[in-house]
């Protein structure tokens, strides 16, 4: 079996993923060289060390000297190819290796919102860190190693042929049978020591929930149950270690064996030529030299064509992502977005995130720049999916979204998006400091520009009492803010860009009511003179509000003023009522 | 081979540093480990038994060739048929003792690791809330998993690696002395070289390792980070720079990955060619030997033989050094977790507490973190069963503070918690948190069905009573949008649900428990509006007949509440209801009547 596999399609992978070493066409070839020396000189070893057993033999003392200058200039020679090989074929490994996740990255940042709707993460860094790594090292080692066992075999073969094809018939027998075991190994134990890794990491998920939801544990003195719960996924993980150390048990050994036993033959059937005169005793030295030089390369071949498979698996995996088309992207016409004041019109818009499930029908819709839009409306009823449709996250599948006139379609990505600045619901910060969070969209605002932003967003107090400030590492590796104070930073963050369009799905979670007043109160000057629509969770977020646009079932079902749609919808009559249940002050000043 | 686990990015690297080299400390890492090995004697000495079998085998085959190339030479054919017979019961013998060896050693050290790993989860299942405040997750985590698996690789190889090759090595070098002393003594001098190398070679090697390993740490970390933002790096525009930076990231790996290049590449080289002189002595000077008539050519034969038992042996023992001192190191930082004591503990006469009424009463209670200034000054509380008590203030006036005492997460520094009378100190943990019911401000939800994760409290509920809960807050109207109902997988790899149904699951999970005290910390507003409805039915719901405890954002909350409490720098600075406080015109009012009013 061939490493390109079975069938064409993975043939065309392999194909496909050599190409990634074509920018290293001739540091490949020099290796391949150097490697060819190298090996040649390790074949050279056993044939002199039989021209000294001849030499010693037949008492010719003075040809010692020589033979041993020559053993000396071959291993020097070999030290030096393999310098060199080592040094090329190790500089080509990890540039094939920072291409192709550089090819991936860059993949991965064009891919548009479904894409990551439909993919979780964890399947995606599994592309990039798993198969990257089998596919690189394939790439990288594994075909110099490869073409180096082949020759290693190829030559002893001949050589032993040369010497005595007999011999070398019954010594070589084992052989075939050693490649295949050595490859039944390589593919039988794959799966299972995947399996273990899996199972490592079931034990560290119960591990990491326990330690991180230890509260929820405690609170419920559900100690015990968790207990064994770990200890049943633990006592999983200890049987699949046990059976992949069943499968080490058994092939390591049988692999060693099996060479031996061609040993053995070799010393009797060849101890019996030598005795009858039909082989010399140098060439029976040399015989079982080679013999046991050869037994390494065999099992690595086995491994090898293995390998080959799953890297070419691996490469199936990775082309997936990089064949993915790109299905939001710049048009190659497109301008950039013509100045305006931010009027943002939708033109019988229909939309789904699966078409034939649509989410939005035929939607006209203008948002008078300048002015605040609540978008309200029950859970499903498309507020988000509305809002998200502006800076094309998604492409409409009936209909348009224009701003100032110009159909986000047609403008480039990269000025549709600066206009727009973006607060999402539960906001993702990055792990840095809070100046670089802030900055995120526009590297170039000055110290005095961020704290103006982290003060209109009500986030300076705060992350003024931050232990440095704002150079504070926060997220995972740093200080662990609250909901609220990540949703401030959210608003700053956006602030900066100076956005034209804000867009805010409203939660300004889990704050104190006074911290709340003041952020609505700082939101209201940060959308002066910008169009802001915002996912309206409350009534204190409506009263924002310039004009209120109730969605129902993915249709506009009202719209207008507070007093208007208190009289006109009963949707928004339902949200009033409900909501004003929070708000007792609400009532008598509406 | 590995699969990518979340968050595995975010474990810390493992180090080699040990503190402590001392024999006590020594003393205590080897009693550790017998203690864990005790319980399998039998299986550990058939192991060690069958590994000294297996390598003392597995030395007979140079030996064995030697001897039959001078049988051979020598023309005595009898002898080389019984040499042969040797060979093959050698390597019989060695085959089936590296099977047994292989397999009783990888059973023993993977049942010890699990032994290990239930140990330590259990004890810090035992430990306080307190310790996981002072401790990063992460780092526990990395307890568990990877220390755990750098133990893992000294148990099943470390141990087997350091035996096999340090009698491989004295074993060959017994037989060559043996053979012919001249001829081992010369080709011996090649070993000082080797060792220097080698010794340099780990040295360095070990460093340009570790930074390989955080450059790489750095790589993953990004684009795990890049991932999971891409929506707000596409929002910015930002892929440009991303791109740039993840190339960076990912040039400082292949620079530091490049040194190892250059390390390898004349390391393995130079072993080469000292193993290349190693064969030139043995043939040059054993040459001359056998023409004196001093040593014959099967020895030189053996001599080739051996020589790879010199070479292989002394790299693995190097290698052996890092993987030791790692283990250490992590058997240190294992051991330091099993040490530490849990700080609220059950008396030895605890007694389990009866069903609660639920009256709550704290008496002069003072309370400091264990390293900080006192947080409660002087607390006195008087809570009738089935009140709603809503602890209003500031963040930091010492709210959590009082929910964590009357779970008991911690002891009141001095002053006493007492519930129905009895004081908190007396009874044991367990009985008294299976009566109370905590909902955290952010729903956490556990690998497993959305059915677990809602029975989490009290496992033996029937579908029945989950259904129940579930329809009781809410669940029910989501759950049909759920792929697969509430078998649902939940969870870090599971569906994701929005704050909203997090929450309602986590009220559905503390209604299923049936608490007789509830502590609540309310998050004000991640919900939809068509959730907050429910979620005020479920609330309701959850409060009817229990005391509570809820620490409050949502005016609506505290205005329903009981009795509300306004807690400033650890004291009640006033208490009563919504009415009545805003009547005093104190701090209550400022914090809540601006409020109302403003929202016009």
């Amino acid at each position: 079996m061939s490493p390109e596999g079975e069938t064409p399609r993975n043939s065309a992978t392999f194909w496909r993923l050599l190409r990634f070493l074509a920018p290293y066409r001739t540091s490949l070839a020099v290796s391949v060289v150097l490697a060819l020396v190298s090996q040649s000189g390790s074949l050279a070893f056993p044939w002199l060390t039989g021209d000294v057993v001849s030499a010693i033999r037949d008492h010719r003392r003075n040809a010692l000297p020589a033979l041993i200058g020559v053993v000396l200039a071959v291993g020097a020679t070999k030290a030096l190819a393999t310098i060199g090989r080592r040094l090329i074929s190790g500089r080509q490994a990890l540039g094939v290796e920072l291409d192709l996740r550089n090819v991936l990255y860059a993949k991965f940042v064009r891919l548009s919102f479904g894409y990551f709707d439909r993919h979780q993460t964890g399947q995606l860094m599994s592309r990039a860190t798993v198969d990257l790594q089998s596919v690189r090292f394939f790439l990288g080692y594994g075909l110099i190693f490869f073409f180096q066992h082949v020759f290693t075999v190829f030559g002893v073969g001949v050589l032993l042929f040369v010497i005595s094809w007999k011999l070398a018939l019954i010594s070589l027998a084992f052989s075939p049978v050693l490649v295949a075991v050595a490859y039944r190994y390589s593919s039988v134990s794959h799966p299972v020591l995947r399996d273990v890794q899996q199972k490592m990491a079931d034990v560290a998920t119960v591990a990491e929930e326990n330690i991180v939801g230890v509260h929820v544990v405690k609170s419920f003195a559900q100690e015990q149950a968790q207990q064994d719960k770990f200890e049943h996924r633990s006592e999983i993980l200890f049987s699949r270690s046990l059976r992949a150390n069943r499968q080490r048990a058994f092939y390591v050994p049988l692999l060693a064996f099996m060479p031996l036993l061609g040993q053995a033959a070799v010393l009797l059937v060849g101890g019996e030529m030598v005795r009858r005169g039909s082989l010399s005793l140098a060439h029976f030295v040399s015989f079982n030299l080679y013999l046991s030089m050869v037994v390494f390369p065999l099992r690595m071949l086995g491994m090898w064509i293995g390998e080959g498979q799953r890297a070419t698996a691996s490469g199936e995996r990775i082309f997936q992502v990089i064949d993915e088309p790109e299905e939001i992207t710049s048009r190659p016409a497109a301008r950039t977005l013509p100045a305006g004041p931010g009027t943002v019109r939708f033109e019988r818009v229909s939309f789904g995130y699966d078409p034939l499930l649509p989410v939005l029908h035929e939607i006209d819709l203008e948002l008078t720049a300048g002015k605040i839009v609540a978008l309200i409306g029950l859970t499903g009823s498309g507020k988000t999916t509305l809002a998200s449709l502006i800076p094309r996250f998604y492409d409409v599948q009936k209909g348009s979204v224009k701003i100032d006139g110009a159909d986000v379609r047609e403008v480039t990505l990269e000025s549709l998006r600066r206009e727009i600045g973006v607060i999402a619901q539960d906001p993702f910060l990055f792990s840095a400091s809070v100046r670089d969070n802030l900055v995120f969209g526009a590297a170039e605002a000055t110290d005095v520009e961020v704290r103006e932003a982290a003060r209109l967003a009500q986030a300076d107090e705060f992350v003024a009492r931050l232990p440095e400030g704002y150079d504070t590492v926060i997220g995972e590796r740093g200080v662990t803010l609250s909901g609220g104070q990540r949703q401030r930073l959210a608003i700053a963050r956006a602030l900066l860009v100076d956005p034209r369009i804000l867009i805010l799905d409203d939660a300004t979670a889990s704050v104190d009511a006074a911290t709340e007043s003041r952020i609505r109160l700082g939101l209201l000057e940060a959308m002066r003179g910008r169009t802001t629509v915002i996912i309206a969770h409350r009534l204190s977020t409506i009263a924002l509000a310039d004009e209120i646009v109730v969605l129902e079932h993915g249709r506009v079902a009202a719209r207008g003023g507070h007093d208007e749609l208190v009289g006109t919808s009963q949707v928004y009559r339902e949200i009033y009522e409900h909501g004003s249940f929070d708000q007792p002050g609400r009532r008598e000043v509406a | 081979m590995r699969v990518w686990q979340p968050g595995s990015h975010l474990v810390s690297n493992r180090s080699t540093r040990v503190e402590d080299w001392s024999w006590a400390a020594t003393k205590r890492r080897l009693t550790a480990l017998y203690r864990l090995a005790r319980p399998y004697r039998v299986r550990t000495t058939i192991a060690i038994i069958s590994l000294l079998a297996a390598t003392a085998a597995s030395l007979a085959p140079p030996l064995l060739i030697g001897r039959a190339v001078d049988a051979v030479s020598g023309g005595h054919t009898g002898s080389l048929r019984l040499l042969v017979v040797l060979f093959i019961v050698a390597s019989v013998v060695g085959t089936v003792c590296s099977y047994a060896q292989t397999y009783f050693t990888g059973w023993t050290g993977e049942r010890m690791l699990a032994d290990l790993r239930h140990h330590l989860f259990s004890h810090l299942q035992r430990l306080s809330l307190e310790f996981y405040e002072q401790n990063r997750a992460g780092v526990l985590i990395s307890r568990l998993t990877n220390d755990v698996e750098a133990l893992d690789e000294l148990v099943t190889d470390g141990f087997t690696s350091l035996i096999q090759n340090t009698l491989t090595l004295l074993g060959a070098g017994v037989i060559l002395l043996v053979l012919s002393w001249r001829l081992a003594l010369a080709m011996m001098v090649v070993l000082p070289g080797l060792s220097v190398a080698t010794a340099i070679f780990r040295k360095k090697s070990s460093r340009s390792y570790r930074g390989v390993r955080e450059t790489l740490g750095a790589v993953t970390a990004t684009l795990a980070e890049d991932i999971a933002g891409i929506r707000v790096l596409q929002a910015f525009t930002r892929e440009r720079q991303a791109r740039a930076h993840f190339r960076e990231v990912g040039e400082a790996y292949r620079i530091k990955n490049q040194e190892t290049v250059v390390q390898n590449a004349l390391y393995f080289p130079a072993v080469d060619l000292l193993s290349s002189i190693a064969t030139a002595i043995i043939l040059g000077y054993g040459g001359y030997l056998v023409f004196d008539g001093q040593t014959k050519i099967g020895v030189l034969v053996a001599f080739l033989g051996y020589s790879a038992n010199f070479f292989d042996p002394v790299q693995q023992l190097s290698q052996l050094y890092s993987t030791f001192l790692t283990a250490v190191a992590a058997l240190d930082k294992i051991m330091e977790v099993l040490a530490a004591e849990p700080r609220v503990t059950d008396a030895p006469d605890a007694t389990a507490i009866g069903r609660l009424r639920g009256e709550v009463r704290f008496r002069d209670v003072h309370f400091s973190y264990r390293r900080g200034a006192e947080v409660l000054h002087g607390i006195e509380l008087d809570v009738p069963p089935g009140t709603t008590v809503a602890l209003v203030g500031h963040t930091g006036a010492g709210k959590s503070t009082i929910a964590k005492l009357i779970a008991r997460f911690y002891d009141p520094t001095s002053g006493a918690i007492t519930i129905d009378g009895i004081d908190l100190r007396t009874v044991r943990q367990e009985s008294l948190r299976r009566q109370l019911g905590i909902v955290p401000q952010e729903g956490f939800l556990f690998a497993g069905s959305l059915a677990a994760n809602i029975a989490f409290g009290r496992p033996e509920a029937s579908r029945a009573e989950i259904l129940a809960a579930a329809a009781a807050v809410g669940v029910d109207e989501f759950v049909t949008t759920l792929p697969e109902r509430y078998e649902t997988e939940l969870g870090e790899r599971g569906y994701r649900l929005s704050l909203g149904q997090r929450q309602l699951v986590a009220f559905a999970r503390a209604l299923l428990a049936d608490p007789r005290i509830l502590i609540l910390d309310e998050a004000t507003s991640s919900v939809d509006i068509g959730a907050e409805r429910r979620i005020e039915q479920a609330l309701r719901r959850l409060l009817h007949g229990r005391t509570a405890f809820i620490i409050a954002h949502r005016l609506s909350t505290i205005r329903n509440a009981n009795l509300i409490l306004v807690l400033e720098e650890g004291r009640i600075v006033e208490q009563g209801s919504h009415d009545e406080l805003l009547g005093r015109g104190g701090a209550y009012a400022e914090l809540y009547g601006r409020r109302a009013a403003e929202v016009a």
